[in-house]
């Protein structure tokens, strides 16, 4: 037990190192992620145009939701996460790993929370950069902003995101190529976790169902929590149903590693 | 004669491709319902928001429609013929693979554009075309013939755009050794074309129509379509589409020249 914790800082330095590697890579990613908020900026103003509000949102509330997602996805969305863990599977170097004193899924946490270190500090400028640019051509109501509710949201938020992802990659132990199957969970994440607008402008009915599932977790609960706009009854109940999910994928993910590690075959010195 | 020769060499990549994608019949339904989910997450999002406006910078819940699938339309089409080769440029650079499409007696630009296929892509662009035509359907609209002509032209037009923005980003991969993310630049910036026109403004507007067309790939069709030929934006949308696209190609080779094979 000591030993594995004695071994955790030492994976988190090198998942910062495999990150850094490739700096001018991370920043064009950091710097393309602030494309979606002009974009939203540009359409949503179209919008505004002939009416006050939309739903309970006005202009500067709407872009501030987007402007707060920026900052939720670069702390607590995977990047390639998916893609190096099937490709450890895949092409058997898990070898040298499952040789290790140290479980996986922590392993494998440790170089998450590493990349989103790093990730987090080149896109650290970018945002500052958007938030300055956009809060010049509409006030951003960032005075109500709540971190005491949003902090503990955004932490489930990356359990949730991680623990996802984790499921989804173990399945390589069964499927050649699982790129299809993430990006179709991608598209769910988008549209039903309030990537592509507020869930709340969703028919109530929708909505309902939409809170129910896990994708809400993932984005639009954190941001609506930092943007201060859900009540504490609403706050509490989401918390609790983000890290219940949370929590539900991670003993998933520990039953398909179980079942995927009886099925996989290492070959080679 | 030069360009028929290269005709008929992408006749045969496409060929050998297809043989290729055939094989993985399941990868291919898969990629169908991937690529169906993301439009089915653009319409769901034009629903959304017309739950609560009537319109948008002058367009219609179903004008919006015939936009945002000329849009996936266009996409489409790219997506199944020139981004696979394309998005396959940074891994080639890195494993200095591209040293032999540098052997071969045929542009290196061609061969990378052209070396792979999808077809799953296809089927979805047929979906988007019957999207199209539900949404004119629903607004009474029946295009005329040469209205649909240049309808076509005008895609291919877009494709250009297309071309041009994904050729410009790749080459980064000349100087940027891992270049994986530009293939999310690709899709952030394309977003831009799923905008209507007259919602851009500023800047926004200048960059996105005079340097890189993306605010006319889908407008111009689909505004053909609806109300009928403009000449003049039609006639700036083509000058545009192919200025980009020269651009694009004079980066690649600017790229190329500091390529540094493996075995140097």
């Amino acid at each position: 037990m000591i030993s594995t914790l004695r071994a955790l800082p030492t994976v988190f330095s090198i998942g910062l190192q495999r990150q850094l590697a490739y700096r001018w890579n991370y920043l064009l990613r950091a710097l393309f992620s602030a494309m979606p908020l002009l974009v939203s900026w540009v359409f949503w103003q179209a919008v505004f145009q002939t009416k006050e509000t939309v739903g309970a949102y006005t202009l500067p509330g709407l872009l501030t939701y987007y402007a707060v997602l920026l900052i939720v996805e670069a702390v607590s969305s995977p990047a390639d996460d998916d893609f190096q863990i099937s490709r450890e599977i895949r092409e058997g170097m898990l070898n040298p790993i499952l040789l290790r004193p140290l479980p996986y899924g922590i392993y494998r946490f440790f170089l998450f929370l590493a990349g989103r270190c790093a990730y987090f500090t080149a896109a650290f400028l970018p945002v500052v950069l958007c938030f300055f640019l956009l809060s010049r051509a509409v006030p951003l109501e960032l005075g109500s902003l709540d971190l005491a509710r949003g902090l503990p949201a955004l932490l489930g938020s990356a359990l949730l995101q991680f623990s996802l992802t984790l499921c989804l990659s173990l399945t390589s132990f069964w499927f050649l190529d699982i790129s299809a199957l993430i990006f179709l969970v991608y598209s769910l994440e988008f549209l039903a976790g309030g990537h592509v607008f507020p869930l709340d402008l969703l028919p109530p009915p929708i909505f309902a169902v939409a809170r129910l599932l896990p994708f809400a977790y993932e984005y639009w609960f954190p941001t609506a929590s930092l943007c201060g706009t859900l009540s504490h009854e609403a706050w509490q109940a989401g918390l609790c149903l983000q890290f219940g999910w949370a929590l539900g994928f991670l003993v998933l993910a520990h039953f398909i590693w179980q079942a995927g590690l009886r099925k996989y075959t290492a070959a080679g010195g | 004669m030069r360009a028929l020769s290269l005709l008929r060499l992408w006749l045969v990549q496409i060929r050998y491709a297809l043989t290729r994608e055939l094989t993985f019949r399941a990868n291919f339904f898969a990629w169908v319902i991937v690529e169906l989910s993301w439009f089915a997450l653009q319409l769901a999002f034009v629903g959304v928001v017309y739950h609560h406006v009537e319109s948008i910078a002058g367009w219609s819940r179903h004008e919006m429609i015939v936009l945002v699938s000329t849009n996936q339309l266009v996409q489409q089409i790219f997506t199944a013929f020139l981004m696979p080769g394309l998005t396959k440029l940074p891994e080639l650079v890195r494993t200095g693979k591209l040293d032999f499409v540098l052997l071969k007696p045929v542009p290196p630009q061609f061969l990378v554009s052209t070396a792979e296929l999808e077809i799953g892509p296809l089927a979805n662009a047929g979906i988007a075309t019957l999207v199209t035509g539900m949404g004119l359907h629903a607004l009474g609209v029946v295009p005329t013939f040469p209205s649909f002509l240049a309808y076509l032209l005008l895609l291919f037009t877009g494709l250009l755009v297309h071309y041009a923005l994904l050729l410009f980003l790749v080459s980064l991969t000349f100087w940027i050794v891992q270049a994986e993310s530009v293939l999310l630049g690709y899709y952030s910036i394309f977003q831009v074309a799923r905008l209507p026109r007259e919602a851009a403004f500023g800047w926004f507007r200048v960059i996105f129509t005079f340097a890189l067309p993306l605010l006319l790939v889908a407008n111009i069709p689909a505004a053909t379509l609806i109300r009928g030929m403009e000449p003049g934006p039609m006639s700036l949308f083509l000058l545009t589409s192919v200025s980009a696209s020269l651009f694009a190609s004079l980066f690649f080779r600017l790229g190329l020249r500091r390529y540094q094979s493996a075995s140097s």
